[in-house]
């Protein structure tokens, strides 16, 4: 039981950790150009001044369910769900 | 070139009557407006920015006529979730809540392969000879979901709540993840979703119910981030076509709907799968030949 629940946290830990980092992604996507992004980055381009918009949006819609599913994870324990 | 003459408004009252219907049902929306115009002759570019300009709002058209044929259940639907926010969960037998957070997951893979890679795709895939053959390959698909799917009891009586039992978070996401196959021209979102359903367990008419509300959030989406498009330099000579064939399209879109929920109450994809493949098949040798 205590490792299941130390699981959960891990689990908790790691969704939020990464919901921020993909909205911080998502804001570097719409605040520089394509040139100006990091080599790893998708999208990448030297000398291009196109901003990959899309890109960001994508970073933060998945952000963003990283930190619906650490907020259900933490939520009060139901008997079974629906399905 | 004259910019007004880019598309005609008899073209555009075509292609917008074409695009409602052809969205909905499971016969590839992108692959109709790829191959009608090549078969037609009309000397339209796929690829070019004033005619994806001008399809954004045929889309919208679409989609604000799914929201407003599902209003109910979208607002059901978003209380559910707004309920399970609050409660930190789902409630058992809260089916609304259920429902939502499947359209959500469903929708996610869809949406991040969408922004990814539609461009490339339709790029690399918009003659109308490979949209023909693609046409071929979603008549097959759509006829393996028919021979592949789980026979699904009838128990509840609601349609969301047999929904909701029936499909898990899951099969929710590979339903979404199978509607990316629309990118490609030839294969149709909402047959693929359908097929998805199907494969899934539910009925005919639940699969083109679930695949509706999955498809309102993408098209609406998809649409709305282009609408800058249309407003801008690339929507110059194509803006009135637009806003008529939108019309036209929502006209068409609202009667396929309709039709739909109807047909598939008793009827499946086979008719569909047929078409596909015979269409396909015949605009292939003609593209070829």
């Amino acid at each position: 039981m205590l490792a299941g629940m130390r699981t959960d946290r891990l689990l908790v830990g790691l969704a939020v950790l990464l919901g921020i980092a993909l909205i911080v992604v998502a804001v570097v996507y719409w605040a520089e150009p394509a040139k100006s992004l990091p080599s790893f980055f998708p999208g990448h381009r030297a000398g291009s001044n196109h901003h990959h918009t899309k890109h960001g949006i994508a970073a933060f819609l998945v952000g963003l369910a990283c930190f619906v599913f650490a907020w259900f994870r933490t939520g009060p324990k139901r008997a079974a769900p629906v399905a | 070139m004259i910019l007004g003459s880019l598309i005609s408004y008899p073209r555009a009252i075509v292609l917008g009557l074409l695009q409602g219907v052809s969205e909905l049902f499971p016969v590839s929306s992108l692959g109709h407006t790829v191959i009608l115009p090549g078969l037609l002759g009309w000397n339209v570019h796929q690829n070019a920015p004033y005619f994806l300009s001008f399809l954004v709002l045929t889309h919208l058209a679409t989609a604000l006529v799914l929201l407003g044929f599902f209003w109910r259940d979208w607002v059901r639907i978003l209380k559910g979730i707004g309920r399970s926010l609050r409660d930190r969960g789902i409630a058992p037998g809260d089916a609304d809540a259920k429902l939502g957070w499947l359209l959500v997951v469903g929708t996610i893979p869809a949406g991040i392969i969408g922004l990814l890679l539609q461009d490339t795709l339709r790029k690399a895939f918009a003659s109308p000879k490979t949209a023909a053959a693609f046409l071929v390959a979603n008549g097959v698909l759509l006829y393996a979901a028919e021979l592949l799917r789980r026979r699904a009891p009838q128990t509840e009586t609601d349609d969301d709540v047999r929904i909701a039992r029936r499909v898990g978070f899951p099969d929710a996401t590979v339903v979404g993840a199978i509607q990316s196959l629309a990118l490609i021209p030839g294969f149709s979102r909402s047959g693929a979703a359908m097929g998805g359903g199907l494969f899934v367990g539910l009925s005919h008419k639940d699969a083109a119910r679930f695949a509706f509300l999955l498809a309102t959030p993408i098209i609406g989406a998809a649409a709305v981030l282009k609408l800058p498009q249309l407003f801008g330099h690339d929507g110059n000579g194509v803006r009135g076509q637009a806003f008529v064939a939108a019309v036209c399209s929502a006209a068409t879109a609202y009667l396929a709907v309709r039709f739909l929920m109807r047909f598939f109450e008793t009827r499946t994809l086979t008719p569909f799968a047929v078409y596909c493949f015979c269409a396909g098949l015949a605009a292939t040798v003609y593209f070829v030949s």
